[in-house]
């Protein structure tokens, strides 16, 4: 499928109108009976901009989502799943909880084949987490709030204390003093490093910086 | 109030855009799919999952009787501990908990012990856990979580018996230096009965294979059940507590559980009690020939191992026919307690084409291996005949 261009748009747009639309249904009827393949589709391309983004921001603190994909279990056990996750802490609000279950329980059910591609990255940019409000003034970080945001989303890999672990050290790190790189590794992603531009605000980056600043 | 509608209108279009760029490209992707991934083990080891590292041995590395230390299978369930937490100058093993005078040994008091070579099958619990009908959450291992390597170290009755054991204990808690990235998930904390602890085959292993014990395999120290599954097996160990009961928590009380007798899949929970995972059940593996390997006319050398947890191999045998008649194989090289035992087949293929190999062994005890495993909500201990399929050359 290519980009949509700015002269068709209008006529494409009532077409994926329409698919929205019906997508929409299908999330709101993946709860009850079993969907079919094309149903199954559409909400796993609805629901997969969000879902794939939660799951790299909060299930990967902890592991990489290849565990997830290689599973094929039924709505009740991802529930079950997802909400043993939520009690161990990850970070997921009632409401992702339910996002996720339906997206994994229509993405990874047990009548998928064991071969499926690893959750896309390209499908990954679209929806922040949280909304940017508008830009009022430069943002100040709060290292005290940076400690936390750091502990759930960045210390699995750069380790306690930002001392270093699969990825590298944070604390004292020369990055730190070049605050447009040290913005665009966070917001863009750098070597194998992902994006998390659609996880955490700009006030979150902020608050880290300002945290490991005083590491 | 146009200017904001055009505005969202057109937010929405991108929105729309990017879900349908998003689907079409799923979809491309799909196709390619198809075709089975993962047939090509080139690499030492297939990685189920990059972080914490899970690997499995290619079942083609287990034509050697022992397994190499870069190939042999890897899990855990939060990876290796910081380095400072093991470095040999700060890392200490204490004993505590019912017993008379409290431990802590570096590793060179350690190494005052007698000093134990065991050769010993480590097999995870939920070694082909892929194979389980209806599917079961966790790592989809399939053939390779298993590994056979000689094991060096300490018994650690020897440590109990300077320790002094109270007449009260009656289990013996085991807690490695690894921990959870957010520190309200549980430790890996994991118990065995005093009985296995005193068992004078059970160590506390500081090599492998002959070499110093590596970090993913539990260095400096891991403990070794022979004849158990690797769940009691810990690594990083830096803590043994002598307890009149099992260790709490998740990973002892809930995990690593199996009921006593089968049930049917997904019935719930089970209304039988949940028993911990202890021996291995009789298992054999075809090393060789791999799967969709092309094979010759002439006759073909099939081989593999199988073991079991506590009883002796006695015999292995093939299946060319799906299962209705069976054609024994030779029980070759070493033959100790706990390793595994190799065996070999001379077969002698009938057509050319497709043809399927199973095979399965049976123990001293007399266990056979069943075709499938009984139906567990954790998928552990599946042990049905090995199958592989080659094609045959015209």
């Amino acid at each position: 499928m290519e980009r949509v261009g700015p002269r068709d748009r209008d006529g494409a747009g009532m077409m994926m109108l329409s698919r929205i639309l019906i997508g929409a249904f299908v999330v709101g009827m993946a709860g009850g009976a079993a969907m079919t393949g094309a149903q199954e589709e559409d909400v796993v391309a609805t629901l997969a901009p969000r879902a794939e983004t939660l799951i790299l921001a909060r299930c990967s603190v902890c592991h990489t989502p290849d565990l997830v994909a290689q599973q094929r279990l039924p709505k009740d056990r991802w529930e079950a799943t997802v909400q043993k996750m939520r009690h161990w802490g990850a970070e997921i609000t009632e409401e992702e909880a339910g996002l996720l279950v339906r997206f994994l329980s229509a993405r990874y059910h047990p009548g998928v084949p064991d071969q499926l591609p690893p959750l896309d990255s390209e499908l990954r940019k679209a929806e922040p987490l949280t909304q940017e409000p508008a830009a009022e003034g430069p943002l100040v970080g709060v290292a005290v709030r940076g400690a936390g945001i750091f502990e759930h989303n960045c210390q699995a890999c750069h380790g306690t204390g930002a001392t270093g672990g699969f990825g590298p050290k944070l604390a004292k790190n020369p990055i730190l003093k070049h605050e447009d790189l040290f913005w665009e590794t966070v917001l863009h992603g750098r070597g194998p490093m992902p994006a998390w531009g659609a996880a955490l605000s700009h006030q979150d980056i902020a608050d880290i910086h300002a945290w490991l600043l005083t590491k | 109030m146009s200017d904001s509608g055009a505005l969202s209108r057109r937010t929405c279009f991108q929105r729309i855009a990017f879900l349908l760029g998003g689907l079409a490209l799923w979809r491309r992707v799909q196709p390619a799919q198809a075709e089975p991934a993962g047939v090509v083990e080139t690499g030492p080891q297939t990685v189920r999952v990059m972080r914490p590292y899970d690997a499995e041995t290619p079942v083609r590395e287990f034509a050697s009787y022992l397994t190499p230390n870069h190939r042999f299978f890897v899990r855990s369930h939060f990876g290796p501990p910081e380095a400072a937490l093991i470095a040999e100058a700060d890392w200490r093993l204490r004993v505590g908990g019912l017993i008379e005078h409290p431990l802590e040994l570096t590793l060179k008091d350690l190494k005052q012990f007698e000093r134990i070579t065991i050769t010993a099958v480590v097999q995870c619990s939920g070694n082909g856990r892929a194979f389980h009908r209806p599917k079961v959450p966790g790592v989809q291992w399939e053939r390779g979580a298993v590994g056979n390597a000689q094991w060096t170290g300490v018994r650690l009755r020897d440590l109990l018996a300077k320790a002094g054991v109270r007449p009260a204990a009656k289990h013996v808690q085991l807690q490695g230096a690894d921990r959870p990235v957010v520190a309200s998930v549980p430790l890996f904390t994991r118990s065995i009965p005093l009985e296995k602890a005193v068992h004078p085959d059970t160590i506390l292993a500081y090599e492998m294979n002959g070499r110093p014990l590596p970090l993913l395999h539990g260095a400096p120290l891991r403990v070794i059940t022979p004849g158990w599954m690797a769940d009691s097996c810990i690594k990083w160990l830096t803590e043994i507590t002598v307890q009149a009961d099992e260790a709490k928590g998740y990973y002892m009380q809930t995990a690593y559980r199996v009921p006593v007798t089968a049930i049917q899949p997904n019935s719930g929970l089970p209304g039988t009690s949940m028993v911990p995972v202890e021996a291995m059940v009789v298992k054999s593996l075809i090393a060789s020939p791999g799967n969709g390997d092309e094979v010759g006319r002439g006759p073909v050398t099939v081989q593999g191992v199988a073991w079991s947890g506590e009883s002796a191999i006695t015999t292995v045998e093939l299946s060319f026919d799906e299962g209705r008649t069976w054609e024994q194989a030779r029980l070759v090289g070493e033959d100790e307690p706990y390793a595994w035992r190799q065996w070999q087949f001379l077969w002698k293929p009938k057509a050319a084409g497709s043809a399927s190999i199973l095979c399965r062994a049976t123990d001293s005890a007399g266990q056979v291996q069943p075709q499938t495993t009984a139906w567990n909500p954790s998928g552990f201990l599946w042990n049905g005949w090995d199958r592989v399929t080659v094609t045959v050359q015209a």
